[in-house]
């Protein structure tokens, strides 16, 4: 399946960047000029480095969801039909990694689905789609 | 001799709540347990050490479909 | 004392989309259907948890209209169980009787139903006359139909009259459609007639889970035990499940009316269908709770793995599980039916909720099993549960601890339309009876109704559903059951009345209350009859010693039936409340109570209703719909201290084996509670000295939780308290507690 990952090493959690790879999500993929809104979020540790939140594909959603709405494409991705989620937002309470999001103008959640949109705008090339192999569903 | 909810129950050296909770057979699993009315976190059951004469209250929560 | 821990690799390897196949006569049964009457109409969404318009539907006269829910309605009753008694109320008169044409069944869901991102949200409330006890009975049931027929336009609906052929009453929520169909060749049973109606009226494959079907079985036309099961569309096992409104015997009178089923064809569900004030507040609540189960759950109750079915065990080790008709607390046997077992039984890779949102997802189910007995002999069926009420009641309240005998029982109970906790305490005391010689194999037209003997308690049940031999007379239930007994001259009445387990003509639900005072008041001193749904005390009350002047017990039962009947008012299951709670509960003032949930339920209802209220006013609100139910039952005939009256069975060893088994306990309680020494008394005297002792200390109970409710002596809501909540601007009202005022 395809995950996004990323590489420490290279990034500097946002301190020599104008987190680029958040704006660029929101505005291309989710249509606001608001870089809170974006699928990955880069966090800085106060005594340097940092974390990102983001999704991994790892499938504990697509376990919990009541509709079926949250399934794997041919790419392993786990994606998100609008038109059949109930706004349950089990899939985010159920997120170990915080990686499900919420906007409060939309009724259906959102996430990271590997598009690989960011790779190409980080400054330091420290985003990378890369394959891994599918977990199996976990009983959750 | 210490007290277990308002009831006796034989003190030995080095008892800790672990030790309570197997005497009286306290296998629910929704607890508040103070000791001498300090809260006692579940986590510290099997390290916390009852003193003799101590007055233990092991609050079950409400359960029951 | 360990506490269990779930291991994946147990689970037993169950196909859980595997079963018996029942569509092939879907078509040739939807041409018989013939439609007696359609009317249009335009489907509405809610506005803050109300669309403010209830449907009538008299299933004799095919009258349909709509009526609107008024302000005041809202006011004083919320919606759900309070709308339930007000139609109710309206709709009959003091010599009504169950299967009398004026009497209703009606549906609730209550403004926060149908919200889908909290847990249990998706609950509505049925309200009758109940063939058991002459007086409402009020039952919580999950199921999509509650929160379809809301979102479909309708706050409540009213069905009344009676039918002179099987009807489906089909709403389209969708085209705004109402029909009366005539349904001469539909199947009886819920789990063929659901699964082929949920396919009958659905438009396509997407369309399933829009669809929730109201329906019965067999013994609902042969007792008066009947129950009605709400169906839900369970997208990964690709089959109609269900959810029960068990107690009291609507579904006997949903038969009574003649009606088949009940269809709703709602909208496609969204998260905002309520169109709450505050859709916010209502995500993050939601979310913080879900986050909680994830978290707490696996190392708390484990509800996601065993359902309610955890508590088996706990309840044995408490000496607190009912063993054959309430006589012992305990029983060897019991690990085979405990959760050990049904979280590998269970199917455990699918979603178990009863609506969306439900993280708690209690509602565990059973695939694989195949039928050994009946008329569906050989069928591979699912089954719902077992929860902890048919564990226990089914289980070992009957001596029965083979777990696939009890699934049997369950799936049996559930399509046949039979309340699981009533069959399973009237059958134990039957079990009694015949252990005490009070039936024989000839009384019982030849059923061998011993401890454990699963294959006659199955055949009993088949014959309840046929109408015949001595299941018909055990679908009567317990408290006519005992009348007959006492006629026919077949045993002592006294031994009778007192192990028959009925207060009010309903069976007491599965827990052990001889040692808790409290517990006692919380079954008999409730309004429908004893059911734990208004206070479960017993560890408050016998483990935590929490409560122990009459006072602090009637101040509990005070405080808990008034909030747990809220659930009922809105739509909520209680589960959530307190089978999780936040990690650091413990340190909170009234950990009991849950408090950081009870503002949860006080943020969920001001956000859906835009309504401010506190955890204070909850009680309130409650208050105003108990009294009236109260006042309700008065107005039938009931509802006075006579009609409170319990069981000995619930309040001590009524036999010398019971008195012995635990004669320890019972002793020590002749010291310190009697003050007297029961060295060189015989096991009788014993028995007396503690009969005296346990009804006397019943009676100052009843004394404290009237008066603490603001009752007289007799049961009766003084006029004080009416007018102080509100209830005096219902002239009916206050003339009923007039009459019965000194």
């Amino acid at each position: 399946m395809k995950q996004l990952v990323i590489d420490f090493q290279k990034c500097d959690a946002g301190r020599n960047c104008e987190h680029e790879c958040e704006l660029e999500c929101a505005i291309k993929v989710f249509k606001v000029d608001d870089p809170a809104q974006a699928a990955l979020q880069i966090k800085a540790y106060e005594e340097g480095g940092g974390h990102a939140i983001l999704c991994d594909q790892c499938g504990d959603c697509v376990v919990v969801c009541p509709t079926e709405a949250l399934k794997r494409n041919k790419l392993g991705v786990v994606m998100i039909d609008k038109k059949i989620c109930v706004g349950c937002y089990m899939c985010i309470g159920f997120c170990e990694k915080d990686a499900f999001m919420r906007n409060s103008d939309w009724i259906t959640p959102h996430k990271c689905t590997s598009c690989g949109i960011c790779v190409k705008v980080c400054p330091h090339g420290a985003l990378s789609i890369v394959e891994v192999p599918e977990p199996a569903p976990r009983i959750i | 001799m210490i007290l277990v909810n308002e009831e006796p129950l034989d003190w030995h050296g080095g008892m800790t709540v672990r030790d309570i909770l197997r005497a009286r057979n306290y296998r629910f699993p929704m607890l508040v347990i103070h000791v001498n009315d300090a809260l006692i976190q579940k986590k510290d059951y099997d390290s916390t050490t009852i003193p003799d004469d101590a007055v233990v209250k092991v609050i079950h929560l409400i359960s029951g479909g | 004392m360990s506490q269990l821990v779930f291991d994946p690799s147990k689970v037993m390897d169950i196909d859980h989309t595997l079963r018996t196949e029942y569509l092939d006569g879907l078509e040739a049964i939807k041409a018989a259907h013939k439609v007696l009457k359609e009317i249009t109409y335009t489907p509405s969404l809610p506005d803050k948890g109300y669309t403010n318009r209830s449907l009538y539907v008299n299933v004799g006269s095919l009258e349909i209209k709509e009526k609107p829910v008024t302000q005041a309605m809202k006011d004083v009753f919320i919606g759900g169980r309070g709308f339930g008694l007000y139609h109710l109320w309206n709709a009959v008169k003091p010599t009504t009787r169950w299967n009398d044409p004026e009497n209703e069944i009606i549906i609730s869901p209550g403004p926060v139903s149908g919200m889908t991102q909290y847990a249990g949200t998706g609950k509505s409330l049925v309200v009758s006359l109940s063939p058991q006890t002459d007086i409402p009975i009020d039952s919580n049931v999950g199921g999509f139909y509650g929160p379809l027929l809301k979102f479909s336009g309708f706050d409540a609906l009213e069905l009344q009259g009676k039918s002179d052929r099987d009807i489906i009453l089909f709403i389209d929520g969708q085209k705004g459609i109402i029909r009366v169909e005539e349904a001469p060749t539909d199947p009886v049973d819920s789990h063929v007639l659901a699964e082929i109606l949920t396919h009958m009226y659905a438009e396509n494959e997407a369309d399933l889970p829009n669809i929730s079907v109201v329906s019965t079985g067999a013994a609902a036309e042969h007792s008066l035990i009947g129950m009605l099961n709400f169906s839900f569309y369970d997208r990964r096992r690709k089959c109609v499940r269900f959810k029960q409104a068990g107690r009291g015997g609507i579904g006997t009178v949903f038969r009574n009316k003649r009606i088949r089923a009940l269809v709703i064809r709602g909208p496609k569900v969204a998260g905002d269908m309520n169109h709450p004030v505050d859709p916010e507040t209502i995500a993050k609540t939601g979310i913080k709770y879900h986050k909680e189960i994830r978290e707490n759950d696996p190392h708390q109750c484990m509800m996601r793995r065993n359902g309610t079915a955890h508590i088996v065990e706990i309840m044995d080790a408490y000496d607190l599980l009912p063993v054959h008709n309430f006589q012992y607390g305990s029983h060897p046997d019991v690990h085979k039916i405990d959760s050990s077992y049904w979280q590998q039984r269970c199917t455990q890779v699918t979603v178990d909720g009863c609506w969306y949102g439900c993280s708690m997802a209690c509602a565990k189910g059973v695939d694989g099993l195949t039928v050994q007995t009946g008329p569906y002999k050989g069928h591979l069926v699912s089954v719902d549960g077992p929860e902890y009420e048919n564990a226990a009641g089914l289980g070992s309240n009957c001596g029965v601890f083979d777990p696939e005998y009890l699934l049997e029982l369950n799936f049996y109970c559930d399509t046949y339309g039979i309340c699981t906790i009533t069959y399973g305490t009237l059958t134990a005391f039957v079990m009694e009876c015949y252990q005490r010689g009070i039936l024989n194999k000839e009384r019982t037209g030849g059923l061998e109704l011993t401890w454990g003997n699963a294959a006659a308690d199955l055949e009993m049940m088949h014959q309840m559903a046929r109408g015949e031999g001595f299941g018909k007379i055990a679908g009567l239930g317990t408290k006519k059951m005992k009348e007959h007994f006492i006629k026919q001259g077949w045993g002592d009445p006294q031994l009778i009345n007192d192990i028959g387990m009925e207060n009010k003509g309903l069976e007491y639900s599965q827990y052990m209350s001889k040692e808790s005072l409290a517990q006692q008041g919380g079954y008999a001193l409730t309004n429908k009859g004893p059911q734990h749904d208004e206070a479960w005390l017993i560890f408050m009350d016998m483990v935590n010693k929490q409560i122990p002047t009459f006072e602090d017990k009637a101040e509990a039962l005070y405080y808990f039936p008034l909030f747990r009947t809220w659930f009922g008012l809105n739509g909520f299951c209680k589960l959530p409340w307190n089978d999780v709670v936040p990690a650091n509960n413990s340190e909170q003032p009234e950990a009991h109570k849950v408090p950081e949930h009870v503002q949860n339920y006080v943020d969920l209802f001001t956000a859906t209703t835009g309504i401010k209220i506190t955890k204070e006013d909850l009680i309130t609100q409650s208050a105003k719909v108990y009294n009236f139910q109260r006042v309700f039952n008065i107005r039938m005939g009931k509802g006075l201290r006579l009609h409170d009256a319990a069981p000995y069975r619930s309040l001590g060893p009524v036999t010398k084996e019971e008195y012995e088994s635990r004669a320890e306990r019972y002793d020590q309680q002749i010291v310190t509670e009697m003050g007297l020494d029961p060295v060189g008394k015989t096991t009788e005297e014993k028995m007396a000295l503690h009969r005296e002792w346990r009804t006397g200390r019943f009676s100052q109970l009843m004394d404290a939780v009237y008066t603490r409710r603001g009752w007289t002596l007799d049961g009766v809501p003084t006029l004080e308290r009416l007018k102080e909540l509100g209830l005096d601007a219902f002239p009916e009202v206050v003339e009923v507690v007039k009459q019965h005022l000194p």
